[in-house]
């Protein structure tokens, strides 16, 4: 029976077949044809994919053969004037500098007398009530209209029971709550799966907010003990917060961006 | 696991592959239209359906791949060591356990997507779902790209290991590199292993089979192994240690006696008794190699003392050579009939042979009388064994001329023959002389013959040699005999019966004329056309095959023309129905597809898309 490499050996003891190096040499050269035919017959769905593919090769391509096209040409120099020099015009500007840092400072100090926080999605679109909510119809000939489901992902906390059915008018349905958040820190660039604490705000409604209603742009209270962070005192830092990035019922999840 | 075929084990697909395939099907097996004003839970359906296909596609295809790989618990230790050692027990079980937490992460996303579908209130937000829960998966499976790549490779590998069933009879064969193990295995068994001059030119496992006592017998051939503790081996001395230690089988120590391998004798014993620890409980053999450069006789005192305490010991040492084949037999019979016999001994020692034991009687016939009987084996056949032991040269056979000749050998079988004048044996016969056939008179005395040979077969005919036995068929047979006769008794009297049944009734003799009226309708029919028209062809013209007495098929039977003609109205009339629909008879009932499938079914793809 044919044991470990018998092809290897089988070529080492018979050599190879006599018009093999013949057959591959001309497989390789058909190759370009081959590829056009495919490219310029394929339709449908395969070929979006393909061409996709193939443009990202091609300028891959394009990219290496210009580099390669570098090293033997001369190009121009653009970088006439060394780094330092500066032209006559721009000396002797400092004051006017100084002065802009000022205006900033001000415009800070009006900002936090009003209080609005600096975050990073500062202008969200509204949610309407029709949009959020779901009219549920009860009642014996199904007229009553009172109750209201919420369509959109919220959080309820952990202690949470539900009013009796019967005077229940927010039904926030247990497919949607949702506890844990998928948290990125700007800066270090890495994101987490931090559970909420709470829905600090909903920029669309305060009703929402005390739903616990998340939507694109509330501002939640996650728990960063995961991170480790730990304040100048030596306290350890577990809550903060964080702003929703994406819209959680198309996506099935939270994104969320820390403030910090 | 029973029979070790690894050749059975799916391929499996890298990480892209894998996903491109998986969502080209879910486009192509799913139904692909779907528009804002279904209803909600159609399009809910339509979108969950891609989901869960999805979902089902990737779980069946990693189920196939963990059930098809090997586990390491289930199979035979020998192939869990020897898989340890070329793949790594540690990777290939975190391989396999990566496959399966992707299996079940992929189970998990589609769940959870397919509940939050259950909410979606509108096809922008269903479509959402359904792509981030596509997403999810596709992500999964790209993570398994070095768990997928790691299992093809062992896929590959495993499928052309040898295939070596651990329980049978095996001859295992092991010592330095370059002694002769391979030249041994292709002298004994069909193996092509390689035979090189360098050392570790056999890198893994060969297995070679070979027949002696009408049994079938394994022969392996594993890669030399080194002189050095098991810590330092490297991968492929391994696979020889794993071999000795987990096959049950007769162990042949190959050592080369003219220490061309590049190791002296002293240096082999020290690695034989480093590695007789495994083997235990094996039947051991030494093969003295390459005797044809060097024999024992002709070493030096201390060597051959070497090989006296090794007889002393109660190993059996046999000098062989590969290149002239001397000795090979004699060691295969030599360990064959050993190993035999040490299984024989475990089979009785263990616990299943009484249960055998106790259902074996050999009989004895019981003596009658003082007469000695003993077996009967003719000369021939003792001759014959004598020479087989002898080992004594054979007659020449017809093959050694054949290749002695080459290409002047022709088969000449008149040379055998048995003439009074051996100088005629290779005369022609002619086959005709003197006008005789020579065949007739190859006997002079063939007329005598024929006479006796008439005259014993009358005596046996008398005899009732020739007469059926009847005595010694039994109920049965003369039942059957019986009825057999009945009914071809029966079926000779209904053929008589039937030929003198009158069919036909009184028939009129064909020259007799025919019937008046039939005639006249005829002739009637044909004159009454005839006055409106020309005379053109004969009215009462016949073909050549028709007879003039017999009426035409569609006119017998009728009276008059006024009969004819109803009956030829009747019969169109009844035909109407059927050419209208095309039926080539009364009962044809054949229905006719006039939407056939193939034609108005289907998704409008390339080539039928360019009108409406």
């Amino acid at each position: 029976m044919p044991q470990n490499e018998h092809i290897e050996l089988h070529r080492k003891r018979h050599g190879y077949r006599l018009d093999h190096h013949e057959k591959k040499r001309k497989k390789e050269s058909r190759e370009a044809h081959d590829r056009s035919h495919k490219a310029r017959k394929m339709i449908g769905l395969k070929a979006k994919l393909y061409h996709k593919q193939r443009h990202a090769e091609k300028i891959q391509m394009k990219k290496t053969i210009k580099m390669h096209e570098q090293r033997k040409t001369k190009q121009k120099n653009d970088e006439k004037t060394p780094q330092g020099a500066v032209p006559a015009y721009l000396l002797d500007r400092e004051g006017q500098s100084r002065a802009k840092v000022l205006s900033n400072m001000i415009k800070q100090k009006r900002k936090e007398k009003a209080g609005k926080w600096e975050v990073p999605l500062p202008k969200v679109r509204a949610q309407g009530e029709t949009e959020v909510f779901k009219v549920i119809r009860t009642g014996k000939r199904q007229k009553k209209a009172w109750k209201r489901m919420v369509t959109k992902v919220c959080f309820v906390g952990d202690g949470f029971t539900r009013k009796p059915p019967k005077y229940e008018r927010f039904i926030r349905p247990m497919g949607l709550r949702f506890k844990k958040a998928h948290v990125t820190h700007p800066e270090l660039k890495a994101t987490f799966c931090l559970p909420i604490l709470g829905v600090k705000k909903n920029p669309s409604s305060p009703l929402y907010t005390s739903l616990g209603v998340i939507t694109k742009g509330t501002v939640l209270e996650v728990n960063v003990s995961e991170l480790g962070l730990v304040t100048q005192g030596g306290k350890v830092i577990w809550g903060k917060y964080a702003q929703v990035t994406n819209n959680p019922e198309n996506d099935g999840c939270i994104n969320a961006v820390l403030l910090v | 696991m029973a029979l070790y075929n690894f050749k059975k084990i799916m391929v499996v697909p890298t990480a892209k592959d894998f996903i491109d395939l998986t969502l080209s099907k879910t486009q192509r097996k799913t139904p692909t239209v779907v528009h804002k004003h279904y209803q909600i839970h159609r399009i809910r359906h339509f979108y969950m359906r891609k989901v869960k296909f999805t979902q089902q596609n990737y779980h069946d295809r990693l189920s196939q791949i963990l059930t098809d790989f090997p586990k390491l618990d289930d199979v035979h230790p020998f192939y869990a060591d020897l898989m340890n050692v070329l793949y790594d027990k540690d990777h290939y079980k975190l391989a396999l356990g990566q496959i399966n937490i992707a299996k079940n992460l992929i189970d998990n996303v589609a769940k959870d997507y397919v509940r939050l579908m259950k909410y979606g209130d509108s096809l922008y937000r269903c479509k959402q779902l359904k792509r981030a829960a596509l997403g999810r998966m596709c992500t999964i499976m790209k993570r398994q790209k070095q768990s997928l790549e790691y299992l093809e490779q062992v896929r590959q590998h495993l499928s052309r290991l040898p295939t070596i069933d651990p329980n049978t009879r095996t001859l295992l064969l092991c010592g330095y590199p370059n002694v002769g193990k391979s030249s041994f295995i292709n002298k004994v068994t069909r193996a092509d292993v390689e035979v090189q001059p360098y050392a570790f030119t056999t890198k893994s496992l060969f297995v070679g089979h070979m027949d002696y006592k009408y049994l079938r017998w394994q022969v392996v051939d594993t890669p030399g192994i080194l002189d050095h503790p098991l810590e330092e081996r490297n991968t492929i001395e391994m696979q020889a240690i794993t071999a000795l230690a987990h096959l049950r089988s007769a162990v042949l120590y190959v050592m080369d006696v003219s220490e061309q391998c590049g190791h002296n004798l002293e240096q082999q014993l020290k690695l034989f008794e480093n590695i007789r620890p495994l083997f235990a409980n094996k039947p051991l053999t030494i093969v003295a190699n390459k005797c044809d450069v060097k024999k024992i006789t002709e070493l030096s005192e201390e060597n051959q003392k070497i090989f006296s305490d090794l007889v002393a010991d109660g190993i059996p040492v046999i000098e062989t050579s590969t290149l002239t084949e001397e000795g090979v037999m004699q060691v295969k019979t030599e360990a064959c009939d050993r190993l035999l016999a040490h299984r024989v001994d475990t089979k009785m020692k263990g616990k299943k042979v009484h249960d055998v034991l106790n259902r074996l009687h050999l009989a004895m016939p019981a003596k009658r009388d003082e007469k000695d009987r003993p077996p009967f084996i003719p000369e021939g056949a003792l001759t014959r064994r004598k020479a087989m032991e002898v080992d004594a040269p054979k007659r020449k056979l017809e093959r050694d001329l054949e290749v002695e000749l080459g290409d002047d050998y022709v088969l000449d079988l008149q040379k055998y023959w048995d003439l009074m004048n051996k100088d005629e044996k290779s005369d022609k016969i002619p086959e005709v002389w003197e006008g005789h056939n020579i065949a007739d008179y190859i006997d002079p005395e063939i007329m005598k013959h024929l006479v006796e040979l008439e005259k014993e077969e009358e005596l046996k005919v008398q005899a009732g040699e020739y007469d059926s036995d009847e005595e010694s068929e039994d109920d049965e047979m003369k039942e059957i005999r019986q009825l057999a006769k009945q009914i071809k008794e029966k079926k000779k009297l209904k053929f008589m019966q039937s030929i003198e049944k009158d069919v036909h009734g009184p028939r009129m003799p064909r020259t007799a004329k025919k019937s008046h009226y039939v005639a006249q309708a005829r002739r009637s029919r044909s004159t009454t056309r005839k006055r409106k028209r020309e005379p053109s062809a004969p009215p009462l013209s016949r073909t050549r095959s028709q007879s003039a007495s017999r009426p035409p098929r569609d006119a017998s039977g009728v009276r008059d023309a006024k009969m004819l003609k109803k009956v030829k109205m009747m019969m169109k009339n009844s035909q109407k129905d059927m050419n209208r629909m095309g039926k080539k008879g009364e009962a044809d009932r054949h229905v006719f597809d006039l939407k056939p499938k193939h034609l108005l079914a289907g998704k409008r793809k390339s080539g039928s898309t360019d009108r409406r």
